[in-house]
This record gives structure tokens, sequence and C-alpha cells, in this order.
């Protein structure tokens, strides 16, 4: 990998770590449940540099992450990356199967329910043992999810179309230069 | 920010208002169907007094050692609605659907459970 | 789809989310209040609008059961109960309509019950002492048993008096006067506005009118033989417009050398009668459910269960070995809990 690839690789991991530690200070319906706010940076990698780079970002704020916050290898730790696995993957298939389909909105809401579902899917086998209480929050869940996941969406699209353009300027600078 | 939600696509916006129907459907529902019911336990002097349900509405007023409470269960959610004591801690609480409430002075604390819904209105025997 | 279609299905949904959010259940809320009065725990449970018709009502009902409960009180020299038991053997006395009616009812269910349920059991019960667990002598029953006789009571209509015919007579209204005032309380609430309801006198309780949900009230039924500290229920009764009551040898007893004394004594015998450990009575009034949850208790399970039947009683009997018996109707109304 170029040091290209992984200079932005640590700045956008730096990015989506900042918001991860941001949406840790907020309160959420049952502990260690986040809404993945970091995903936008996800998205936006995954869009403009591909899967892996998406990938790797997920992998670094999760441990890093985790590990900062004290809760590594801890319960938060474990819905964390599942959550983040479960989005991450589910948004870099979709995006590989088609681009045009969805737009960063459609893939943003997908890795919201993905993330989500994985977090409450490992948060019952693990801790909560009754299920009528993981399907009692669900839909609160799926709903705040969806809601978070089309505004991460929409930023992630401006995020996106910045940064193409500056791509592009740079470009054409170094072309007319 | 109005350009980019212009710029979503149509499977974008069906995705979007599915989940919405999907989660506002479930909220319904669970809210119906679901409705596991507590217990709220209300203990006077350490001895149970009370074992009620979250799920019906009511007020109860207990005659404690320092004067009259109120408990409110309303909407599954419980509060002490009036106390007659100095600090009225309990009565800051507001409303709880987890944990206790307890008025020191008057020796009441409210638990709200998780059990299995007894709605027992009274007991004979 | 496009953007003014997504708009107005957005604004559908908005509503939507709105309209289930602000969601409340009914306007009438179920109030209940306690207060200690007649020596035991009175609970009285209403469904109103308001906080306030609530308490206006109970309020009023609690004075009612006060005064009632001070005009029957078995341990008080002041009650016109005392006032008669002074005067056993000696004179008549003149009482209040609700002493006169309760004391003709108690001695109506002593016909019906064949004695097994007798107010006249006074004296027998003064033998007793559950607090310092101790029994009385044989010698001690064999002379009081005499005295309890119901048709020894002579009660004048006319002149609203009751008369005790022998002296040492005493009359104790503990097994039926907490059902009459149920009934009373009941009539209370209903004469200021109240549709629906639960009154319960230290374990006599009449229901009327419905809950909110519209479902039937939900009687618990405590189990005999409980283990714990907690009330533990046998059973849970669906119960609408009526009244339940239930004796027990568990309330108040002692254990001595291995045997249980308990408070529900024969009026023919003097002891505790033996053959059931709970007995639940449903009808429609609780000064009947009260007095014959007595009768049927010392009756025991057989013939009790026969009373009840005569009676058109619906009842769930206990016997001393932990059997259940039911009526037929009680059957479709009660769930029964694990053990027992």
């Amino acid at each position: 990998m170029q040091l290209q690839d992984k200079y932005r690789i640590a700045i956008l991991s730096a990015y989506a770590l900042a918001l991860h530690g941001f949406e840790a200070m907020l309160p959420s319906p049952m502990p260690w449940l986040r809404f993945g706010i970091s995903n936008i940076i996800t998205l936006t990698a995954l869009v403009l540099f591909g899967f892996r780079t998406a990938m790797m970002i997920t992998l670094i704020r999760v441990m890093l992450g985790s590990i900062f916050s004290g809760t590594f290898l801890g319960p938060a730790f474990i819905l964390s990356l599942g959550g983040g696995l479960a989005g991450t993957i589910a948004m870099g298939t979709v995006f590989s199967i088609s681009r045009n389909i969805f737009g960063p909105v459609g893939l943003s809401l997908i890795g919201a329910l993905f993330h989500n579902a994985a977090q409450l899917f490992f948060a019952y086998l693990l801790f909560i043992q009754r299920i009528e209480a993981v399907l009692l929050i669900s839909p609160v869940i799926l709903l705040i999810g969806t809601l978070t996941g089309f505004a991460n969406g929409l930023v992630a699209d401006i995020l996106i179309k910045n940064l193409l353009k500056k791509e592009q300027d740079s470009i054409q600078n170094v072309v007319q230069a | 920010m109005k350009e980019a939600i212009r710029n979503t696509t149509t499977a974008d916006r069906i995705l979007f208002l599915l989940l919405i129907i999907a989660s506002v459907a479930g909220l319904v529902y669970t809210r119906e169907a679901f409705s596991l019911g507590s217990d709220v336990v209300v203990e006077v002097n350490g001895r149970p007094v009370y074992t009620l349900s979250l799920d019906t509405n009511r007020e109860i007023v207990i005659d404690g050692s320092h004067g009259r409470t109120v408990l409110e269960i309303k909407n599954s959610k419980v509060r002490m609605k009036e106390a007659d004591c100095n600090n009225q801690q309990c009565a800051k609480q507001g409303w709880i659907s987890r944990g206790t409430i307890v008025c020191l002075p008057n020796r009441i604390v409210v638990i709200v459970g998780s059990g299995i819904t007894k709605d027992i209105d009274a007991i004979t025997g | 789809m496009t953007m003014t279609t997504f708009r107005k299905i957005s604004l559908i949904i908005l509503i939507l989310l709105t309209a289930v959010f602000s969601c409340s259940p009914g306007k009438d809320s179920v109030y209940k209040k306690t207060m200690p009065l007649m020596d035991t725990i009175v609970s009285i449970t209403v469904v109103a609008e308001s906080s306030d018709t609530a308490e206006k009502a109970i309020e009023i009902t609690f004075a009612q059961i006060g005064r009632f409960g001070d005009l029957i009180n078995f341990y008080s020299d002041n009650s016109e109960l005392a006032e008669i038991n002074r005067n056993a053997g000696v004179h008549s006395v003149k009482v209040s309509p609700q002493t006169l009616d309760v004391i003709g009812k108690a001695v109506s269910a002593a016909e019906k019950s064949g004695g097994a349920f007798d107010p006249t059991i006074g004296p027998i019960v003064k033998l007793w002492d559950f607090l310092n667990k101790k029994k009385p002598a044989e010698s001690e029953i064999v002379k009081a048993l005499p005295l309890v006789n119901y048709k020894d009571i002579l009660i004048d209509r006319a002149d609203s008096t009751v008369f005790l015919k022998r002296k040492g007579m005493m009359i104790d209204l503990g097994g039926i006067a907490k059902g009459y005032a149920v009934d009373l309380a009941v009539e209370s609430l209903k004469k200021e506005g109240i549709l629906s309801g639960l009154v319960s006198i230290a374990g006599d309780i009449r229901t009327f009118g419905m809950k909110p949900d519209k479902r039937p009230w939900i009687i618990g039924i405590k189990n005999p033989r409980q283990t714990g500290e907690k009330d533990e229920l046998v059973a849970k009764i669906r119960l609408s417009e009526k009244a339940i009551s239930t004796s027990g040898d568990y309330e108040r007893y002692f254990i001595s050398e291995d045997k249980r004394y308990h408070h529900l004594l024969d009026p023919k015998t003097g002891m505790p009668a033996s053959g059931c450990r709970s007995v639940s009575i449903v009808t429609d009034r609780a000064v009947d459910t009260d007095a014959f949850s007595t009768a049927i208790f010392i009756l025991g399970a057989v013939k009790g269960m026969k009373v009840v039947k005569e009676m058109g009683m619906d009842a769930m009997i206990i016997d001393s070995s932990g059997t259940i018996h039911m009526t037929d109707a009680i059957k479709e109304k009660i769930t029964l809990e694990r053990s027992h």
C-alpha cells in the first residue's frame, strides 16, 4: 500500500475515532449501544477509496476506541466490533454489487441497519438473556438508527462531493501547472 | 444540505421510508402486544405492602410514618407524586420505569422490577 | 419516486409518529387509598376521572366504615355491641339500624348454616389468647359452651332492640362485620357517583363495575401454606360484580406441641375446626361471603360444599390435606398458581 493510502487511512481513522469518542458521550437507550456516527467516515472512505480502506478504518477505530476508553475486550468492545464489522461489510457488499442503485444515503441506511442489528444480536447473546427486552427496544433502535443513518448519509454525501472537488481542483492545478 | 437530499436516489428514498414504516409499525406493535408489565413493589418499613402491575394507571396513597405519600403509576412509569417530607428527594426523581424511588423519612421504598406481571387488584385470605 | 412523493410520504409518517408517541390510554384512572379502620387495613380502589372525585368519595366512605366499626367493636366498652353484651340476661338494648341489621343477618347466617356460624361465640373467643399463645382449659370451654346459641338472641325489629337471654352471653360479630362494612362501603361509593371499584377490608373483598381496560378485577387468593415472607398466592380469580371472602387457619394461630390452634372455632366444641386449611366463598354480597367463609370452614370440605351449593354460592375449599375443591362456576374464573 502506498504511503499516500496509509496517510489517508491514518487521518480518516483519526476523524472516525474522534466521532466515536464524541458519540460515546451521548445518551443511549441501552448501555453500550451506539448509533454509529463515525460511519460517516467509513462510508466516505468506502466510496472514495475502496472496501479495504474502509475496513481498516473500522478496525482501527474499534480497537483504538476501546483501548482509549478502557473497555478493550469488554462488552462495549464486542458490540462495537460486531456492529462496525457488520455495517462495513454490508455497505461494502452492496456497493460492490452496484454503485448506482444506492447513493451515500442508501448505503448509510444499510450500514446503520446492519450495525444496529448486529449490536442487538450480540447484546442478546451475551448479556440480555430475555428476548422480550431486546424485541421491545428494537423498534426504537431501528427508528433512531434510520434517522441517524439518513443524516449520516447526507453528511457523507457532502463530504464525498467536497473531497472529490478538492481532488479535481488539485488535479486541475497539477494539469495546469 | 438540501442539494444532498435532492441527490438521493430513488432506492435511497424507498429504503428510508420502508425502514421508518417498519420501525413505527414495530413501535405500535410492541406497545400493544408486548406490554411486559413489571412489578412495582412498595415497601413500607422494609415490608412489602403492595405488589402492583406497571400496566394499570393508578394512584396510591400510602400512609408512611411521616405522613401521606402519593404514588402514581401512569403509562408504565412510576413517580412519587406527593410526599410529606422535607427534602422532597423522592418527588424530585420524577418518572422512572426501572430502578427505585426511596422516601427515607417515610421509610417507603418503591422498586420497579422486571418480574412477571402480577396484575392483582387485591388479595384475599 | 419523485421528490414531492417523497415529501408527502414523509409528512404522513411524521404525523403517524406524533400520534404514536402522544397516544395515552383512556381518561379514567384507578385510585387506591388505604387506611387502618375496624382494627385492620381497609383499602378502597375506585375508577374515576380525577383524583378529586376519587378522594372525596373514598373519604366519605372511610368515615362511614369508621362509624359502623365503632358501633360493633367487640373490644371496646363504648360500642353498642358492648352495651348489648353487658346487659345479657338483664334487659334489651336499643340499637342503631345498622347494628340491628348486621345482627339480624348474623342470625340468618347461623340458621342457614345449621349453627356452624354462630355470632354468640363471644364467650369462647374470650378464652383463647392467640397473641400470647394460650389455649384455655377443657373445663373453661365446657362452662362457656352452653352460652353459645344463636337462638338465644332476641331481636325486636319494631322497637329496634336486641336482647341476649342468658347472663354471660356475648355476641362477637368478627366473622361478619367486615363483610357488612364492605357492602356499606360499596353502597356509599355508588352514592357518590363511583361506577367502578373494589373495597377490601382485611381480605373481605367486593368489586363492582369494570376496570378502565374493561377487564374484570383480579383477586389473588393467598396460599395457606406459604413458605416465604412475601405474599404467595395459590390462585387468581377474576371477579365482576361479586364479593369474595376467605377464612384460613393461618390468619391467627399458634403452634403448640406440634398442633396448630387457629382462630376459627367450632361453636359446638369451642375448639378450632380441623377440616380445612382455607375456604374462599364467592357470591353477590360481602356480608354473606364473610359469614359463610367462616361457616363452611367449620363444616369441613364435604358438608361445606353441600351447603355452598344449597345456598347457590361458589367456593374454593382447600381441605386439611391440601386438596382443592371447587364449584363448577368458579373453575372458569380461576387460574391456579404452581403449588399449594
